[in-house]
């Protein structure tokens, strides 16, 4: 299954991200990644399903999002 | 000792808000937003549950929106240094506190001091006359820290909307006491100190920003985009560098929950009710000076200033504070206020209470100052 790795850049658009995704029923976590030369220092949100739909959810709720990529 | 100076800060913190700091202090030592491990998001996710109580309670759009810093003049500062730039105009009340003045003076651009009546409407009259073409900004208290007399912001707020002016409200004297919504009443920006009518701890400031702040005047680690040495411009970390006062926080939150629970209606029912008492008795006492109208629901915080005759404030509060009784004496860090009331000379002493404050020990307060 992918797993995809969302980097909202701040903790506080991490929790809420995270908040929003669990309440539409999506299983994620919170972690925070270092040396990434595009994000310095950021938190990112992992989570499994559906991208598409996890997006518009952080989207629609003001999360800013900065990066999306997806891993095997 | 009778405590009623709660204006300055509140002097009885509830039990909830006492277990919240010492949950904090015991649970939550490790630093939010800086570290991925479990303690350091257990303490992330209590800020960020706290931003979203702040804004609830406040009627602000988003917890992000919420930012944490040492106290309401900071929060004051960071809005009236990072909107207002050269060439600006700005416009505050005749009795608005130096946390107001003082940053407004140091920015440089000219303002307009409106004045404020015991009327609403003459005080609404003179604001819309000070306002200019370039006026960017109208900063004022909810109520005064000196009189008490809550002022018609909403009223105010909502002229600014109408002209595309920036509305500034400083809640430290109404946050807790009066149901405050941002987004009804058109404030872009509130800054309260949650350690007075919200009974949090010292050392906490709240500030909500709905509109933009353009210069940040502090600037240094926030736990994100590291690699870069420009400050990052997204709320609420670029205004919050360094660490945050994670158990202070904690006790926002919990003094929230303890206003919520009592009811704040309740809480200013009762507080009116004293400083009615409180003005009945001290107005019978023929050695003190009152100078305010007597205390009206919605229109007067529980604050009463106050002097005995002939003696200077701090005199007068020597003999207080020598009988257990903890009042606040001088110029309240409000000189305009006092110019108003003829009393810039030599101060007032003021006595403001909380939910913690009963009527008998406002009867006998008003029994000491008969031996004064």
């Amino acid at each position: 299954m992918k797993r995809y790795v969302i980097a909202t850049g701040t903790v506080t658009y991490a929790i809420k991200g995270r908040d929003l995704l669990r309440k539409n029923g999506f299983t994620v976590k919170i972690e925070r990644i270092t040396g990434d030369n595009t994000l310095g220092c950021g938190y990112v949100l992992i989570l499994t399903g559906d991208i598409e739909k996890a997006e518009k959810i952080l989207k629609n709720g003001g999360v800013k999002i900065l990066r999306i990529t997806a891993e095997q | 000792m009778i405590y009623f100076d709660n204006a300055a800060t509140s002097g009885h913190k509830p039990q909830m808000v006492i277990n919240a700091v010492n949950n904090a202090l015991k649970n939550l030592s490790a630093n939010p937003g800086r570290s991925g491990h479990k303690a350091a998001l257990d303490a992330a996710d209590m800020v960020y549950k706290t931003r979203q109580k702040v804004a609830d309670f406040f009627g602000a759009e988003g917890a992000e929106n919420v930012v944490f810093t040492q106290n309401c003049t900071h929060a004051l500062n960071y809005v009236i240094k990072g909107v207002l730039k050269r060439g600006d105009h700005a416009v505050v009340s005749s009795l608005e506190h130096n946390a107001v003045m003082r940053p407004l003076v140091k920015t440089g651009v000219n303002f307009d001091v409106a004045r404020v009546f015991e009327n609403d409407e003459d005080t609404v009259a003179d604001f819309e006359k000070k306002l200019k073409v370039n006026t960017k900004l109208v900063i004022m208290t909810g109520a005064s820290n000196v009189t008490g007399q809550i002022l018609p912001f909403e009223e105010i707020a909502k002229i600014c909307k109408k002209r595309g002016i920036f509305f500034c409200l400083d809640a430290a004297q109404v946050a807790g006491i009066m149901p405050i919504n941002m987004q009804k009443m058109h404030i872009d920006y509130l800054c309260a100190a949650p350690h007075k009518s919200l009974y949090a701890p010292m050392g906490i400031g709240i500030l909500i920003c709905t509109k933009p702040i353009e210069n940040t005047v502090i600037e240094g680690g926030t736990g994100t985009s590291s690699l870069e040495f420009v400050q990052p411009n997204t709320l609420p970390e670029m205004l919050e560098s360094g660490t945050l006062n994670v158990p202070a926080i904690a006790g926002v939150s919990a003094g929230i929950d303890f206003v919520n629970k009592i009811g704040m209606e309740k809480i200013y029912n009762f507080e009116t009710k004293l400083l009615k008492i409180l003005y009945d008795g001290l107005s019978k006492n023929h050695k003190i000076i009152l100078y305010t109208a007597p205390p009206k629901m919605h229109k007067y915080a529980p604050v009463l200033p106050f002097n005995v005759r002939g003696m200077k404030s701090d005199e007068a509060n020597e003999f207080f504070s020598q009988n257990g009784v903890a009042l606040r004496a001088g110029l309240h860090c409000a000189p305009t206020a006092h110019k108003m009331l003829g009393t810039a000379d030599f101060g007032t002493l003021r006595a403001s209470f909380s939910a913690f404050n009963n009527e008998n020990e406002v009867i006998s307060f008003i029994n000491l100052a008969k031996k004064v």
